[in-house]
């Protein structure tokens, strides 16, 4: 099968690669592999996907993945579903039934139309108080919270590849990627002694993208253009 | 018997219409032998304890009520908004595509991305689509986000604005009419008609007064359903069947003598003494259906 590339980055490649607005402006009607560093939605990079998909062709990233992934709460219950580790969590703009369900700490993530990137972690009732102004706009949206056992960190995933050695930070790219099919994320994982678990999935700022990053990139999506694989053929 | 769960924000209950249409939902899911519960954004973590979710605050992709939406569904519970009508009908780019693709009459559109944004294009736009446009953004409701422009400088000065939170925009022929049709539809069936009037020397059903920050409506007349012109109906119908199956409100204008859909709304305002006013049956209906 012939893929058809779109893309907002730089890829160091010398295949054919379809800019964003030259695609939303074409009637193409082939597989089509949208790479963008940020897969917002109503931004360049959802538009891209929702315009495939509305002249029937098969897409990477899909527009419900694209919704679905950054929205906390059902990243973690879709993810959950497919076997990849995940903590308990609340969507909820009550300070108290964080305190008395999940205690301290905790991981805050917005759930809200304009806040997109970004966490807090609080570690008191107060920082939860603040924590829980900001991301929740001075407390007129609910926010998503999960507790805090170990270590949080962020990493970058590259069709569910990452650089980070851990076997199970690697696992948890990999399903996380078979789920939503997001080429290009940060994944916000937190690790305890003994296991890891995913915690959020947000967009990769270009400046955050290394040459060694766009060399991985352009690899990956190389092979997927030749092979197809990912489109379910 | 059925519990069924209905996910409201406060801003539901401040207008005593809308929340006499709620406590009338309640009253007929408990006629009909069901629970019927209203379920806050605190309690989201709750949904999992019912089966079916009827969602009263407004949805949008990035509002907590697609986060419920969703949950419901992959629960296997049945709901109203499903994710999938909040996304076509929270996104008017999306939703014009789909009336370009299944040839759903509908008002003149053309898409702008935010880099045409320049003298050429906008001049082959007023060209397409004369003077003055109607300018929409894809997250409009409730006449929100929907501005004419007659002039170039307008235009801009309008796009500009709506371009901050989404990269494409809609631009529309401008159509005013005296009224448009709202029609009320559940599962591919008719459930209510309205005429939603449009205040004098205004050209949208919400209009700002000059200078004032609050919105006027126009009068809501009610008909019954079988007044329904037998074209528009046909419209209706096959303008939601590219969305889904689910609760919509469709607006349509006739124009020269035909008819064209404005766009398809899920998650429609329904008012006590409003909406429901020719068909009564509309809660009953709308319980049975999350129900059965």
């Amino acid at each position: 099968m012939t893929v058809l590339v779109v893309s907002n980055i730089d890829l160091t490649t010398n295949m054919q690669v379809m800019k964003p607005a030259t695609f939303l402006d074409s009637t193409i009607k082939e597989a089509t592999l949208n790479i963008s560093n940020e897969y917002r939605y109503m931004k360049t990079g959802y538009y891209v996907s929702m315009h495939a998909e509305i002249l029937g062709n098969q897409v990477i990233p899909s527009c419900e993945n694209i919704i679905d992934s950054s929205r906390t709460p059902i990243l973690l219950l879709r993810a959950a579903k497919a076997g990849v580790p995940t903590l308990p969590f609340l969507v909820t703009d009550s300070v108290k039934k964080i305190t008395t369900e999940l205690g301290y700490p905790v991981i805050l993530f917005a759930v809200n139309p304009f806040i997109y990137d970004g966490y807090k972690i609080a570690n008191n009732k107060s920082a939860l108080y603040r924590g829980m102004k900001s991301l929740g706009m001075n407390y007129k949206f609910a926010v998503c919270a999960q507790p805090l056992k170990g270590e949080l960190f962020t990493i970058k995933s590259f069709f569910g590849k990452t650089a980070n050695q851990d076997t199970q930070t690697q696992e948890i790219a990999k399903r996380v990627f078979e789920t939503f099919k997001i080429p290009v994320c940060n994944l916000h994982i937190q690790k305890t002694v003994d296991k890891a678990y995913l915690c959020g999935l947000q967009p990769v700022s270009k400046e955050e993208l290394s040459e060694i990053d766009l060399q991985q990139i352009s690899k990956e999506v190389m092979l997927i253009s030749e092979q197809g694989e990912h489109f379910g053929v | 018997m059925s519990k069924i769960a209905c996910f409201v924000e406060k801003y539901n209950f401040t207008d005593p219409r809308e929340e006499g249409a709620l406590q009338n939902f309640k009253s007929a899911a408990e006629k009909q032998g069901n629970e019927f519960s209203f379920l806050f954004r605190e309690n989201i973590s709750d949904v999992p304890k019912y089966d079916s979710v009827f969602i009263r605050a407004t949805t949008d992709p990035l509002n907590t009520a697609y986060v419920v939406s969703k949950t419901a569904w992959e629960l296997g519970l049945k709901v109203i908004d499903d994710p999938e009508s909040i996304t076509i009908c929270g996104n008017k780019i999306h939703q014009y595509a789909l009336f370009e693709k299944f040839n759903v009459p509908h008002i003149p559109t053309v898409f702008l991305n935010k880099d045409e944004l320049h003298h050429k294009r906008i001049s082959e736009i007023f060209d397409e689509l004369g003077k003055p446009v109607v300018i929409k953004a894809p997250y409009t409701s409730f006449s929100r986000y929907v501005e004419k422009a007659a002039c170039e400088t307008s235009f801009r000065d309008v796009a500009k604005r709506f371009f901050k939170k989404s990269d494409v925009l809609a631009i529309q022929q401008f159509t005013p009419t005296a009224f448009d049709w709202r029609v009320g539809v559940l599962n591919n069936d008719i459930l209510y008609v309205c005429k939603y009037m449009i205040p004098k020397g205004k050209w949208k059903h919400g209009a700002k007064l000059r200078g004032k920050p609050t919105v006027i409506w126009g009068r809501t007349v009610s008909l019954h359903k079988q007044e329904l012109p037998a074209r528009i109906r046909e419209v209706a119908l096959k303008a939601c069947s590219v969305v889904g199956k689910g609760l919509y409100g469709v607006d349509i204008k006739e124009v020269n003598g035909d008819y064209v859909v404005v766009e398809v709304n899920d998650n429609p305002s329904i008012y006590a003494g409003y909406e429901d006013s020719s068909d009564k049956d509309i809660y009953q209906r709308i319980i049975s259906y999350l129900s059965e």
